[in-house]
Parts: structure tokens; sequence; C-alpha cells
């Protein structure tokens, strides 16, 4: 196999020898079909697509350009939207600690009103009930003296008007009870009657 | 292994040299550059398809790019003209020849990467194989052929001295030859000779510099991965054509020095695509901001000369 390519190598060899020449007049065919080639090349390339290739790079870069203009835009309108709602969010919590302030306040009136109004009216009812109290003592006390200054009066009279036995003398004391019963039955039966229904 | 050897061929340059079909008239290369420009505009109208914005009816979706060679089409193309064109050209100039300069970029890389194919040695290996020696019809590094680089050198030639007529006028053309020495002091008039002869010299060397980089590059890597694949086929031969651990080390070593360097090679290809490209743009750029260089230069011209003339004393 080795011989066999040493003596394909060798013809080759030959080959290129005698070519040689030939390929000394034709040297220029390489170059010139270059020129050929990338001539066409060229004006293919120059007509149909580098102006594709441009116009798509220009129009990705402008895109591109438009896309961050517009997120630039919307970055400053965000902003200015964040500025507003803080803003807005920084007075209301104002307004609202305002109002809280307020109702505080007045809460505050409110309960001290109420409770001065409640401590007047305490003191008013409780001179009221200690008045009442003390009037009603004093009726009581008027009534029971004027009571027992009649039954002493009417004892007395009874006695002045006759000598008593031991048996006149209770039953004077029993009609003067007796008397004394009645008169305090009819009284209550007036303030019964006098009462409201 | 005796196949594999073969890659390496008979000799290191068989790679990059090209090879006659047709009776000479129509080569390797040219063959080669045919199929490669016919897949070149394959490729750019299919990237340029997925670049291009969609209908309204894709909503967002119409703005991305689907797929990867379209999106790496269009990160090199905005690299390209964002980092590197436009602060050398500027946007009025970077828009005008774009189109150009991305041509002769993408034009030139993928013959440079086609060459890294090994279309060439596959060939080989199926003559072997079969027995048959047949002639190969396409593959190894167009670029590799110093007519092919200087024929793409001098279309970027002629754009680069049409862009110089039109911007600078046929005086100002003179007087960028001139060195922006005329109008000047008479006594310069020898200086001015001299940097005319320069000037126009450059002119011409400045593509042919392209021409002869792309090509001296081309066929360096190559023939470096063929030297080095070739030790162990040296090797074999040397120890009479039987494997020993010797030739098998050495074979090995050498295909993953091959291995290394094609890995070089990949990049090489783009670099030289890039700086064949970046050179023609600096080349026009040279043209285009003569007026404003050429203030700074008479004033570093004058200053020089005037220092020359009349030394101060320190």
């Amino acid at each position: 196999m080795f011989a066999m390519n040493l003596i394909l190598a060798a013809e080759d060899t030959a080959g290129h020898a005698a070519g040689a020449e030939v390929m000394d007049l034709y040297n220029w065919v390489p170059g010139v079909t270059s020129l050929i080639v990338f001539g066409i090349a060229f004006v293919v390339l120059y007509l149909k697509v580098w102006p594709k290739i441009t116009q798509g790079l220009d129009d990705r870069q402008n895109k591109i350009r438009e896309e961050i203009a517009a997120a630039e835009r919307a970055r400053e309108k965000a902003n200015l939207a964040l500025v507003e709602y803080e803003q807005n969010v920084a007075k209301a919590r104002e307004q609202a600690d305002e109002m809280i302030a307020t109702a505080r306040a007045d809460a505050k009136v409110v309960a001290e009103e109420l409770r001065t109004k409640n401590a007047a009216d305490l003191a008013t009812m409780k001179s009221r009930a200690t008045a009442d109290i003390a009037a009603a003592k004093r009726a009581a006390i008027v009534e029971l003296h004027a009571e027992a200054a009649t039954l002493a009066t009417s004892v007395a009279s009874k006695i002045l008007r006759r000598e008593i036995s031991v048996e006149d003398q209770q039953q004077l004391v029993q009609e003067s009870l007796a008397e004394l019963a009645a008169q305090q039955t009819a009284e209550t039966e007036h303030g019964m009657a006098g009462a409201p229904s | 292994m005796e196949l594999l050897l073969q890659f390496a061929a008979t000799e290191p340059t068989d790679h990059v040299t090209d090879k006659y079909v047709l009776g000479g008239f129509v080569t390797m290369h040219t063959i080669t550059v045919v199929v490669i420009g016919a897949l070149f505009v394959w490729a750019m109208f299919a990237a340029a398809k997925a670049i291009a914005t969609g209908p309204e009816s894709q909503g967002n979706d119409r703005y991305t790019t689907k797929g990867r060679w379209a999106q790496f089409v269009e990160v090199v193309v905005t690299y390209l003209h964002d980092e590197m064109l436009i602060p050398v050209l500027g946007e009025k100039h970077t828009k005008r020849f774009l189109p150009y300069l991305m041509t002769v970029f993408f034009f030139v890389l993928f013959i440079n990467v086609f060459g890294l194919i090994p279309l060439l040695d596959v060939q080989h290996l199926i003559g072997d194989l079969t027995g048959k020696h047949f002639k190969t019809y396409i593959g190894g590094t167009a670029t590799a052929s110093i007519t092919v680089t200087g024929a793409l050198a001098l279309v970027s030639f002629v754009v680069i001295q049409i862009h110089g007529f039109r911007e600078l006028g046929i005086k100002g053309y003179l007087q960028h030859l001139c060195g922006g020495l005329i109008p000047g002091p008479i006594y310069l008039l020898p200086v001015v000779a001299i940097v005319f002869v320069v000037e126009v010299a450059g002119q011409f060397i400045k593509p042919a510099a392209l021409a002869i980089r792309l090509f001296a590059n081309m066929v360096a890597g190559h023939t470096l991965m063929a030297v080095l694949l070739g030790f162990g086929k040296v090797a074999l031969d040397g120890a009479g054509g039987s494997l020993t651990l010797g030739v098998g080390g050495i074979t090995l070593i050498s295909a993953l020095g091959a291995l290394a360097i094609s890995f070089l090679e990949l990049f090489v290809a783009f670099l030289q695509a890039f700086i064949f490209m970046f050179l023609t743009a600096v080349f026009i750029s040279l043209m285009s901001h003569h007026e404003e260089e050429h203030d700074t230069h008479d004033h570093e011209h004058e200053s020089t000369l005037a220092a020359v003339i009349e030394p101060t004393a320190p």
C-alpha cells in the first residue's frame, strides 16, 4: 500500500511538473475568477442583502431607543404618581390625626361636662333628699307633739269635768284610746282617699 | 496509519498550491472560489432574511434574529460597525462603505474557513483507498493564492483611489501625494519630490501589502500543519516502513501539534479577514480625513522641518 502511495505520489509530482508550465500560463485565472465572483457577490449583496441587514439593525436600534425612552417616561410618570400618592397619604394621615385629636378633645369636653353635670345633679338630689328627710322628720315630730298634746288635753279635760273612779279612769283611757284610734283611722282613710290612684 | 499520514502529502506545499483541472485554464482554486462565492451569497441571503424586521403581526418578536448563523452575522456586523468602523471612518463614510467592507470581510472569511475543511485530504484519502489517482477538483485555501488575494486587494485599491479623488478632488489628491507640503517654501521642493515618490509608491504598496499579508498567512499556516503531520511520515520512512514505538510517538506528537495549529489557523482565518477589511477602512479614512489630518501634519512637518533648518539653541 505504502509503495503504491509512493508511486502515486511520484506520478502526481510528474503530473505537477508537466502541468506547472500550463499553470504558469493560466495562474491569473483564479485571480480573475475571484474578481468576477467577488464583483457579482458584492453587487447582489449590495442590492439585496446589506440594505435588509442594515435596515433590520437600524429598526432594532430605533425600537430599543424608543423602548428605553418610553420606559424612562413611564418611570418618571410612576415617580410623579408615587410622590403624589405619598403626599396624599401624608395629607390623609394628617387629617386623620387632626380628626382623632378633635374627637378626643370633644370626648374629653363632653365627659367633663357629663361629670360636672352628674356631680351637680347628685349634689342637688342629695341636698333635696336631706331636706325632705329633715322636713318629714320635723313634720313627724310636730305631729307627734300635737297628738300628744291633744291626748293630754283630752285626758285632762275629762279629769277636770268629774271625779273619776278607777273604773272611770279606765273607761276614760279606753275612750281616749278609742278616739285616738278612730282619729288615726279616719286620717288614714282620708290619706288613702286623697292619694292618687 | 499510512493512509492517515497521506494527509501530509508528499510535499507540505501541496496543501496550498493550486491544481490544474481542465488543461490548466480551470484550476482547483477557480472552482473553489466559484463554489464559495455561491455559498457565500446564499448564506448572506439567509442571514439577511433572518435579521430583517418581520411583519407587524409578529409583534415584538419581529425584531429578534432567529438562527445561529444570522445571529453570528448580526453580532459581527454590529461589532465591526460600532467599535471598528465608526471610530475610523465616522458615521457618513461607514454608512457608505459598510456594504463593501462587510462583503470583503465575509468573503475572505468564507474562503479562509473553507480552507480549513480538509476536502483536499479527503480526496487524497479516497484516491488511496480506491487505488485510483484522481484529480482534486475542489478544496484548499483559495486565499493561499497570490492572484486571489491580489484581485481582492486590487478592488480595495480601486475603491480607495476613487474615494480619494471623490473626497479630495484632483488638487487635494495631489496635495495629499505631496505630503501637504505644497503650497510651501520653495526650498522644500526636493523634499516634496521625495515625499511624492514615497506617497505614490505607498498607494500601491498598501494594497500590495494587503494581498501579500493574507496570502503569506494562509500559506504559512497550512504549510506548518502539513510539515507537522509530515514528521510522522518521515519517521515511518526512516524506520523502513515498520511501525515502531518511536514512530508512533513522533506521529502522535506531530499530530497533536498539527491539531493545535489548526485551532490557531481558525483564529488566523478570522483575524486575517478582519485585518484585510480593517486596513482597507483605514486606507479609506486616510483619504477621507486628509484635510483635518493635513493641518496636523502640516504643523508637525513645519515644526520638524523648522527644527531641522533652524535649530534653536537649548
